[in-house]
């Protein structure tokens, strides 16, 4: 693994060689400079990441600050700050500011009004966060907020100050690092996706399959108050955009009876994307909700009252993020809303559209799963497709989709934005993309479809979709759609061709599925040598007759007015 | 409670690419790696292992395991 050089840099001594830091070492090259260098520091090396931790008491002393003004104290701290600011006009690599303004304070002193030395931390804080909101390069660290945890007194340590020029004690050092290593991997690692909670012990005390709904500890005071706290930490990460699942050995009835019957439940149904509730093993589960979401195991973490159950899922699923919990209830409301593990440096509005996919493709898994049978589920969807055309508008999210789209993708052709470009102008081209709408939300442009024209005949460059509507038959309206497109045009004959990419074997099946027959006819068909014009043909060739199509499944969807696409309309005329 | 590690079993983790001398007194210097600052966080260390804490004097006087190990007995901790 190529480790990153990060720049250490801080105005107290830092004790490079510390137990503490050995815990970035792994990912991380870590350079020290000389003692309180800083500044210097800021202005070099601006192709590496940098980590400043930034004791206030070391370039400000509670003297300096007595009288200052606003204006005077703003002056101050644009002086402090300049390096920094510096720093990140020249570099875009990451620049880390861990900061503490702690220092022992009288309360009776800071009783009627605020000292200067606290005046001045609020404004460094107030200034640094101004500068993070310009600079995406900067991330800010509040220490004193990051060592209170254990108390700020244990996180300092005059003697380490007298001795060694160090204002942190051990257990300071190791938090702060602890701290800054949460950060830093963020740069580099994804949040997790997926907190999915046991039931029994974790969100209610007591197993409600032998008590009952009546005597489950939940609420009040003590556990039950504790257990409401753990609703109310992991209901404050589903609404920050984490999806939460339940995984629990029980009888379901018993587990909804809470959630509909108990006064003090405070996660209702909606909140839960996914769960299993039944007797099979907890891993096994976890793998079906995976799939179910479409997200990978390591986006997701275990929590477990059971060091059994935990013990188990690390052993069968190790990628799954598995949390040890201390035996104490009490502490886990603080342990949830701690966690780095979901925690992200902005919520973007693409995050939360993305968080509502997951949920919508987790209901669709669900609704089908307890669905009677396959065609009546289908036809329930209310789904509504629509074409729009491959324009300006449209282009980043066609080259997304041709980007990303493994599953079902007939040739897994990575066309670049410039090409789709070149297409959506071009009199030779069918194209657009697919949006779908359903019961269970709107899944945005999720299809693309290209063709290449050559008098009657025409090829299937592109066909594909996105794997979170698989399953629905869109890709039947889609083909009936290009269908009517191409006839419009005068094209009689259809070639496709399947280019097997070892990943899109779910796409195998459609053309013949759909009508397509094998082509074996001449090679010096007229019709194959056109096809051979428009494209180079590497797999299986297939081609059907549009006069004859009849596309199965139409049904399920509602049927709009076709709506020809600007680019063909343009190209009609 | 697993048993405690030797001083110098802690002088191998605080430099675990230093070569240490196997007989012979062992103090600041003894190897390059061990400088003033590599000191101090062996002091640190030793502290966290045997759960104890030296004053600033002592954090400037012990030098040597031998005075180490002679600090650490003064505070009823046998430290091999």
């Amino acid at each position: 693994m190529t480790r990153i050089t990060l720049r250490v840099c801080g105005a107290s001594h830092l004790l490079p060689g510390a137990a503490a830091w050995a815990r970035l070492e792994p990912r991380w090259a870590l350079v020290f400079g000389d003692f309180a260098d800083w500044p210097s520091a800021m202005m070099t090396a601006p192709a590496d990441a940098l980590l400043w931790v930034l004791t206030l008491e070391d370039v400000l002393t509670p003297e300096s600050l007595q009288g200052l003004d606003e204006g005077a104290l703003d002056d101050a701290l644009a002086q402090l700050m300049a390096p920094l600011e510096a720093r990140l006009s020249a570099s875009t690599q990451p620049t880390v500011v861990a900061w503490t303004a702690w220092r022992p304070q009288s309360a009776i002193a800071s009783a009627r009004r605020l000292s200067s030395w606290s005046q001045a931390a609020r404004r460094l804080e107030t200034l640094l966060y101004r500068l993070a909101a310009q600079r995406p390069a900067l991330l800010l660290i509040d220490l004193d907020a990051a060592l209170a945890g254990d108390g700020l007194a244990t996180a300092f340590d005059t003697r380490n100050l007298y001795a060694a020029g160090c204002r942190f004690s051990r257990k300071g050092l190791g938090r702060m690092v602890e701290a800054i290593d949460g950060v830093l991997q963020r740069i580099t690692q994804a949040p997790k996706k997926v907190l999915v909670l046991d039931c029994d012990g974790v969100l209610w005390g007591d197993v409600v399959g032998e008590v009952g709904v009546g005597r489950i500890v939940l609420g009040g005071d003590g556990l039950g108050r504790a257990h409401r706290d753990v609703q109310r930490a992991a209901q404050r990460l589903g609404r920050a955009g984490t999806l939460l699942a339940l995984a629990s050995k029980n009888t379901a009835a018993d587990v909804w009876e809470v959630f509909d019957r108990h006064p003090d439940m405070v996660l209702t149904r909606d909140d839960i994307v996914a769960w299993r509730i039944d007797w099979a093993e907890k891993a096994a589960n976890l793998v079906d909700m995976a799939k179910d979401l479409d997200l990978g195991l390591e986006s997701f973490v275990f929590l477990d009252d059971n060091p059994f159950e935990r013990e188990k899922m690390r052993r069968a699923l190790p990628e799954v993020t598995t949390l040890e919990v201390p035996a104490d209830v009490t502490a886990w409301p603080s342990l949830i809303d701690g966690l780095n593990l979901f925690a992200r440096f902005d919520a973007t509005p693409e995050d939360a559209a993305k968080a509502q996919q997951y949920r919508n493709r987790a209901a669709f898994a669900n609704a089908r799963r307890g669905a009677a049978d396959e065609s009546s589920f289908l036809a329930g969807l209310d789904m509504r497709a629509v074409s729009v055309p491959l324009d300006a508008t449209t282009l980043a999210r066609a080259e997304q989709l041709a980007a990303k789209t493994n599953q079902f993708n007939l040739r897994t052709e990575r066309h670049s934005a410039a090409e789709l470009e070149a297409m959506a102008g071009s009199p030779a081209i069918v194209a657009f993309l697919t949006r779908l709408t359903d019961r269970f939300g709107d899944h945005g442009a999720v299809g693309l479809t290209i063709a290449r024209i050559a008098d009657d005949t025409a090829f299937l460059d592109t066909f594909l979709m996105s794997c979170r509507v698989l399953g629905r038959h869109l890709d039947a309206w889609m083909l009936q759609r290009l269908a009517v497109l191409l006839r419009d045009r005068g094209v009689q004959w259809l070639f496709a061709e399947f280019r097997d990419s070892g990943r899109n074997a779910v796409a195998a099946n459609v053309l013949t599925a759909h009508g397509f027959a094998r082509w074996s006819g001449p090679d010096g068909d007229r019709r194959r040598r056109a096809v051979a014009d428009l494209s180079a043909i590497d797999g299986d060739l297939y081609v059907v007759d549009l006069e004859m199509l009849v596309v199965p499944h139409l049904d399920l969807f509602h049927a709009p007015a076709p709506q020809p696409t600007r680019s063909l309309t343009a190209a009609v005329s | 409670m697993p048993p405690r590690p030797s001083l110098r079993a802690l002088l191998q983790q605080q430099f675990p690419k230093a070569t240490i001398p196997s007989a012979g007194v062992l103090a600041v210097g003894s190897f390059p790696e061990w400088d003033s600052l590599g000191h101090f966080n062996y002091l640190m260390l030793v502290e966290e292992t045997f759960d104890v804490r030296f004053s600033v004097e002592e954090m400037a006087e012990l030098k040597g395991l031998d005075q180490i190990a002679a600090a650490l007995a003064g505070r009823g901790v046998e430290a091999l």
